[in-house]
C-alpha cells in the first residue's frame, strides 16, 4: 500500500489521460454489461410486476395460451370445491396520447375478492355496488396517474379507439396511486369484462381466469384439481409462470445481450491490458530501481495487481453509473421492439440497478481489470534490473513469444475444428466456438505484424518518409499496438458477425415474403400486425368479399399455444385456399400431400425453425393443447416460415374453430381482382369500416417494409456494437499513439531537426493511427466472417432454428470502413498536436 | 554567415537557470569553429539556438542573412532543411530505416524526385565510405559507421552550415579521429561552415577557431594558431 502511494499515485497524476483511458476500458465493459442486463431485467421484472400486481390475491391462473377460451369454462372452475374465487379477465393494451394504456376487463361482481382497487374518496361505492358499474357498459375506472396525465376526474369522458370505432367512456372511479394502480407505469384502466369482449372483439371468450383457493388447499393441490378438471388443453399455473414464458420468448434477446456483454468485457480487458503494458514499459526504469533496491518480484507484481484492483473498483463504480444511464436510454426502444415483435406491451418506467447486479458488475469489473493487469504485472515482476534502464527494446515482441502464440493458436484452431466436427451437441459446439475466438486472439499480434509489413511498401510509395515511419512504428513495437488491434478486431468482428446474420435473415425473409406474402392488401385491427388486442369478427370476411374489386379474402388467426411448456405460434387459415396462391417448397414432406391432408384437418405443417429447435419431424405427433382437449395431430411436413421466433404450425381454420371455439381473425389477406386498382379497393375498405372499427389496411409493399423495419429494430443492436467498436478504436488508438509518441519522441525530433515540417510530423502520426485502423479493420472483417459462421450455427441450433445461408455483409463492411478510418484519424489529432508542440531540444535529448 | 547579437537563454522553472548570458558572436562563411567548455557551460544550448531548435530568451540570431526570431515554426524548419545539417553525439539515426533511407530522409522531406534522391544518397554514402552498406540498418553498423551515415544525412541537401554536437563523443579515440578528419575533409572540399561543440580540446584544435564558454559567457575566442602559441 505504501508503494502504491509512493510510486503509483505520482504516475497517475502525471499520466492523467492514460489513467482515464484505462478507466474508460473498465467503464465501457462494466457499463455495457450492467446497462444491457439492467435493461433486460427491467423489462422482465416490469412484466412480472405487472403480472403480480394484476394477479392480486390470485394463487393460480387458468389460460389456454393466447387463444382465450369459452365462457363456460368459468362455471366449471367455480364449481370446484377447492376454488374460493374465480374471476375472468381480459387484458389488452390500447394506444392513447398518454402512452400505452393497459385495460383490464374484469367481472366486478366477483373480482374484488381477488384484487383491491383502492378508489379515491366516494368512488368506493363503485366497488361496493358493482351494479352501478355493470349497468353502464361505458364505465371505466382509471388509475390516479393516468387520470392526472389525461386531466380526468370522476364523471370525465374518455375517448378510446375500440373494435367498434372511437368510443367514449365515462370515468366512474379513480384508483389511488398504490398497489394495482401503479402497474404499467400507472397507465391502467378497468372495465367490465363483457364490455371488454365487445370493445376488443373477443366474442364470447375470456383471456384467462384468476383463481383464489379455498382455505387449507395448497397451490399444488389446487392446480392438480383444476388441471384434472379442465384437461391438458389448459394451463393452470401460478401467476409468476407468465414471467417465465415472457423470458422464454425474449430468449434470443437475452442471448444477444449476454454475447454483447461478454465481448464488451473482453474488449475492456484488452484496453486495460494495453494500458498496463504501456505503463509498465514506461516505468521499466522505476521498476529496475525498485528491484535494485531490494523489492522482490512478488512485491512488484503485487504493486501492479493492486493498481489494477484500485482502478477496477473505481472504473466499475463509474461503469455501474454509466450502465444505469445506458439502460435508461435503451429500455424505451427495447420495450417498443418487444411489443412489436412479440405483441406484448411492457411499461418499464422504474429503471434501477438491483444491488446484486451492481455488486456482481463491480466484481466482474475488478476481475476484468485483474485479468487485464495480470500479464503486465507478471512482466513487470520479471524485469531485469540491469536491463531496465536500456531503452528502446522493450516494445519488441521476441520471436519466441510470437512463435509460442502462433503454436497455441494452431492448437486452438485444431481443437475448434475437431470439437465442431466431432459432434453436434452444445458440449462440443460452444467449447469449439470459444477455442476459435481464442485462436483469433492468439494470432492477432502476428497478423498485425504481417499486415503492417504488407502496408509498408504501399505507404512508402505514397509518403516515402511519413508512410514508412508510420508502418515501421507498428512493425517495431507490436507490443504497443497488438492489444489495441486485438480489441478493435474483436469489436468489429462482433459487429460484422451480427451484420452478417442480419443480412442473412433479411435475404431469407425477403425470399420468404416473395413466396408467401403475395396478397395485394392486408387488413389488420391494430397498427402492429403482431398485436392481438383487437380481433375482427368472422362475419367481416363476408363483408369484405362483397366489396367491389375484392377477389378473395383469406382470414388468418394466429395465437401462441403452449406446446411442451413453451409458446408456439398456431397459425389458423384456410390451407387449401392459401396453397392455391402460395407455392412454398417444403423442407420436409410432399407439398401436394401436405396441403391436401392439412386442409382436411388430418395434420399440421410445422415451421422449419420449430422442427430444428424441438427436433420434431414429419410423421411425429404434435400434441396441441386446446380448450376442447389435447389435439394430437401428425406433422405432415415442414416449410420455412418466419411467423414466430419460437416456431409456428399451420392448422386448418375449420379444425381450429372446432377446438378453440374461436372464429375471429387477426388479419385478412385480400387479393384484388385483375384490372382493379389496389389503392381504390384499399380506400373502399377504409371508407366502409374506419368510422365503426379500428382498422389498418396495408399494401403488399407496406407489409413487407413493416416486417423488414421490425427486423431492423431487432438488429439495431448491430449499430450499438459498431458504436462500441468505434469507442474502442478511439480509446485504444489514442492510448497507443500517446505511448508511440513518447517512445518515438527522439525520432520525431530528428524528423523535425532534419527538415520535417509540422504537417509532415503530423502526417506520420495520422498515418500510424489510420494504419492501426486499417489493420484492425482487415482483421476484424476476417474474424467477423468466422463470427458469422458461429452465429449462424447458434441461430440454427439454439435461438431461432433458422437455416440461413452464409452471407457476407458487404454493404455493412463497406460502410464501416470509412467510419473506422475516420475515427482512427480523429483519435490521432490530439496526439499529433502534442507531438509537434513538444520541445525539439528535449526530444533530441530524450532517452 | 552566422550572427548572434546579445543572445541569452534562461530556462524558466521553479528556479530560473541562465544557460547563456547575453553574448555576441560572428562566424563567417566557410569557417570551421569549435565551441568548447565544461559540462553545463552552455555550448549545446548555443548550438541549439543557432540551429533553430530552440528560441533565445533575448537577442537576435541570423543565419545566412535570415533573422530566426521573426520566423514561424515551419519557416524555421525550412531554414534548417535548406541551410543546416545536424550531426549528433548519439547519431540520431532512425533505427527502422536503412542507411540509404536515413540519408534520403531530408531529401524526401524536401520533395526531391526519387531518381535524384537515389543518385544523391548513393554519392554521399560512397563519399563517407559506406557504399557497400547502404541497405544495412543502423543496428548492424559500428559507432563510427553510424556517425558516417549521420554525416552523410547532414550533408544530403548541400547545407552551407554543418552543426555538430559532440560528433566524436560517443566513439573510441581512433574512430573519433577518423570522423574528425572526414568532417575536415568535407569542410575543405565542399566549403561548408562547420560549428562543432566539443569538450575535447584535441578535437577542438583540429578547427580553425575555438570559442570557449564558461557558465554561459564567452571567455575566449581565438584562432587555433594563436591559441596554440599561447
Amino acid at each position: 500500500m505504501k508503494l502504491l502511494n509512493l510510486l503509483s499515485w505520482p504516475y497517475v497524476r502525471k499520466h492523467k489521460l492514460r489513467t482515464l483511458l484505462t478507466l474508460a476500458g473498465i467503464v465501457l465493459g462494466v457499463a455495457v454489461f450492467t446497462g444491457m442486463h439492467t435493461a433486460n431485467l427491467t423489462m422482465q421484472s416490469a412484466f412480472q410486476r405487472t403480472v403480480d400486481r394484476i394477479a392480486g390475491k390470485a394463487q393460480l391462473q387458468v389460460s389456454a395460451g393466447e387463444t382465450g377460451f369459452p365462457e363456460d369454462v368459468l362455471e366449471r372452475v367455480q364449481s370446484l370445491r377447492e376454488v374460493s374465487a374465480a374471476a375472468p379477465v381480459i387484458e389488452a393494451a390500447l394506444a392513447t396520447p398518454q402512452g400505452t394504456l393497459l385495460v383490464l376487463g374484469v367481472d366486478m361482481t366477483g373480482d374484488s375478492s381477488l384484487r383491491e382497487y383502492n378508489l379515491e374518496g366516494d368512488d368506493e361505492d363503485v366497488i361496493d355496488d358493482p351494479l352501478i358499474f355493470l349497468a353502464q357498459p361505458d364505465s371505466m375506472i382509471v388509475s390516479k396517474q393516468f387520470a392526472a396525465r389525461s386531466g380526468l376526474g370522476r364523471g370525465s369522458k374518455l375517448a378510446l379507439k375500440t373494435m367498434g370505432g372511437q368510443k367514449t367512456f365515462i370515468v366512474r372511479g379513480v384508483m389511488k396511486a398504490t398497489g394495482l394502480a401503479t402497474v404499467f407505469g400507472g397507465n391502467l384502466a378497468i372495465m367490465d369484462i363483457y364490455a371488454a369482449q365487445a370493445v376488443f372483439g373477443r366474442g364470447r371468450l375470456f383471456d384467462r381466469i384468476d383463481v383464489g383457493l379455498s382455505e387449507g388447499v395448497s397451490v399444488r393441490e389446487g392446480a392438480a384439481k383444476l388441471q384434472a378438471l379442465l384437461g391438458p388443453g389448459f394451463q393452470v399455473e401460478q401467476p409468476q409462470s407468465r414471467g417465465a414464458h415472457f423470458e422464454s420468448m425474449a430468449r434470443g434477446l437475452t442471448v444477444s445481450i449476454n454475447l454483447a456483454s461478454l465481448f464488451a468485457l473482453l474488449i475492456g480487458v484488452f484496453i486495460i491490458y494495453n494500458s498496463f503494458s504501456i505503463a509498465i514499459t514506461q516505468r521499466r526504469g522505476e521498476i529496475g530501481v525498485l528491484r535494485a533496491l531490494g523489492a522482490s518480484r512478488g512485491q512488484v507484481r503485487g504493486l501492479f495487481l493492486l493498481e489494477s484492483v484500485v482502478l477496477g473498483v473505481a472504473g466499475s463504480l463509474l461503469g455501474v453509473a454509466a450502465g444505469l444511464a445506458l439502460a435508461r436510454g435503451v429500455v424505451p426502444g427495447l420495450a417498443a421492439t418487444l411489443q412489436d415483435v412479440f405483441g406484448h406491451a411492457v411499461s418499464a418506467s422504474d429503471i434501477t440497478i438491483s444491488p446484486p447486479l451492481a455488486a456482481f458488475s463491480v466484481f466482474i469489473g475488478v476481475m476484468a481489470s485483474l485479468v487485464g493487469g495480470y500479464i503486465p504485472a507478471r512482466s513487470a515482476a520479471s524485469v531485469d534490473p540491469v536491463k531496465a534502464l536500456q531503452k528502446g527494446r522493450n516494445q519488441v515482441l521476441s520471436e519466441g513469444e510470437n512463435r509460442w502464440r502462433r503454436r497455441a493458436a494452431l492448437i486452438c484452431i485444431a481443437l475448434s475444428a475437431a470439437l465442431i466436427g466431432f459432434g453436434d451437441a452444445n458440449a462440443y459446439f460452444y467449447p469449439g466456438y470459444l477455442s476459435g475466438i481464442a485462436s483469433l486472439i492468439l494470432l492477432s499480434p502476428s497478423m498485425a505484424m504481417w499486415l503492417a509489413r504488407a502496408l509498408r511498401p504501399v505507404l512508402k510509395t505514397v509518403w516515402p518518409v511519413e508512410g514508412a515511419l508510420a508502418a515501421d512504428s507498428l512493425i517495431q513495437a507490436p507490443r504497443r499496438t497488438s492489444a489495441t488491434v486485438t480489441a478493435l478486431m474483436l469489436s468489429l468482428a462482433l459487429a460484422v458477425g451480427f451484420a452478417g446474420v442480419s443480412r442473412g435473415i433479411y435475404d431469407s425473409l425477403i425470399e420468404w415474403m416473395r413466396h408467401t406474402l403475395n396478397p395485394d392488401l392486408y387488413v389488420s385491427p391494430s397498427r402492429s400486425i403482431t398485436a392481438k388486442t383487437f380481433r375482427f369478427p368472422a362475419s367481416m370476411a363476408g363483408e369484405l368479399r362483397s366489396l367491389e374489386g375484392v377477389e378473395e379474402v383469406q382470414p388468418v388467426r394466429n395465437a401462441r399455444v403452449m406446446i411442451g411448456g413453451e409458446p408456439v405460434m398456431a397459425v389458423s387459415l384456410d390451407i387449401g385456399a392459401i396453397a392455391r396462391r402460395v407455392r412454398v417448397k417444403p423442407v420436409e414432406g410432399d407439398r401436394d400431400e401436405m396441403v391436401r391432408l392439412a386442409s382436411e384437418g388430418q395434420g399440421v405443417i410445422i415451421s422449419d425453425n420449430l422442427s430444428l429447435m424441438r427436433g420434431i419431424h414429419r410423421g411425429d405427433i404434435l400434441e396441441i393443447p386446446s380448450p376442447r382437449g389435447l389435439l394430437k395431430l401428425p406433422v405432415l411436413g415442414s416449410s420455412v416460415d418466419y411467423s414466430d421466433q419460437q416456431g409456428s404450425f399451420l392448422i386448418d381454420s375449420k379444425l381450429f374453430q372446432r377446438y378453440w371455439g374461436d372464429d375471429t381473425a387477426n388479419l385478412f389477406r385480400i387479393h384484388v381482382k385483375t384490372g382493379y386498382s389496389r389503392e381504390k379497393v384499399r380506400q373502399r375498405i377504409l371508407k366502409k369500416w374506419s368510422g365503426s372499427h379500428e382498422i389498418f389496411v396495408y399494401t403488399n409493399e407496406g407489409i413487407r417494409d413493416y416486417i423488414l423495419n421490425l427486423t431492423g429494430q431487432w438488429f439495431g443492436l448491430t449499430y450499438i456494437q459498431l458504436a462500441v467498436a468505434l469507442i474502442v478504436a478511439i480509446l485504444g488508438i489514442v492510448n497507443t499513439l500517446t505511448v508511440s509518441i513518447t517512445d518515438r519522441r527522439r525520432e520525431l525530433g530528428v524528423l523535425q531537426a532534419v527538415g520535417g515540417l509540422r504537417n509532415q510530423v503530423r502526417r506520420t502520426i495520422w498515418l500510424e493511427a489510420v494504419s492501426i485502423g486499417v489493420v484492425g479493420l482487415v482483421m476484424g472483417a476476417g474474424a467477423g466472417l468466422v463470427m458469422i459462421y458461429f452465429n449462424l450455427h447458434m441461430l440454427h441450433r439454439d435461438l431461432g432454428g433458422l437455416r440461413l445461408d452464409f452471407t457476407v455483409p458487404y454493404a455493412f463492411m463497406a460502410a464501416m470502413t470509412p467510419v473506422v478510418i475516420l475515427c482512427s484519424f480523429i483519435s490521432a489529432l490530439w496526439p499529433a498536436e502534442s507531438a509537434v508542440r513538444a520541445s525539439l531540444v528535449e526530444s533530441l535529448e530524450y532517452e | 554567415m552566422i550572427g548572434l547579437h546579445r543572445v541569452s537563454k534562461v530556462f524558466a522553472g521553479k528556479r530560473d537557470v541562465t544557460a547563456l548570458h547575453p553574448l555576441d558572436l560572428r562566424i563567417p562563411k566557410g569557417e570551421m569553429v569549435a565551441i568548447t567548455g565544461a559540462s553545463g557551460s552552455g555550448k549545446s544550448t548555443l548550438l541549439n539556438l543557432i540551429g533553430g531548435l530552440d528560441h533565445p530568451t533575448t537577442g537576435a540570431i541570423s543565419v545566412d542573412g535570415r533573422e530566426l526570431g521573426s520566423l514561424s515554426d515551419d519557416e524555421l524548419t525550412r531554414v534548417r532543411r535548406d541551410k543546416i545539417g545536424f550531426v549528433f553525439q548519439f547519431f540520431n539515426l532512425l533505427p527502422s530505416l536503412s542507411c540509404l533511407e536515413n540519408v534520403s530522409l531530408p531529401l524526401h522531406l524536401r520533395g526531391w524526385p526519387r531518381q535524384q534522391i537515389h543518385e544523391r544518397t548513393t554519392e554521399l554514402l560512397n563519399l563517407v565510405g559506406l557504399g557497400k552498406r547502404m541497405e544495412h540498418l543502423p543496428d548492424e553498423l559500428s559507432g563510427g559507421e553510424r556517425q558516417r551515415v549521420a554525416i552523410a544525412r547532414a550533408l544530403s541537401v548541400y547545407p552551407p552550415i554543418l552543426l555538430a554536437d559532440e560528433p566524436t563523443g560517443n566513439l573510441d579515440s581512433a574512430t573519433g579521429v577518423e570522423i574528425l578528419s572526414l568532417i575536415k575533409d568535407l569542410h575543405r572540399r565542399l566549403g561548408t561552415t562547420v560549428l562543432m561543440v566539443t569538450h575535447d580540446m584535441s578535437v577542438a584544435r583540429a578547427c580553425e577557431r575555438i570559442v570557449q564558454l564558461k557558465d554561459g559567457v564567452i571567455v575566449s575566442d581565438a584562432r587555433v594558431e594563436s591559441q596554440a602559441a599561447t
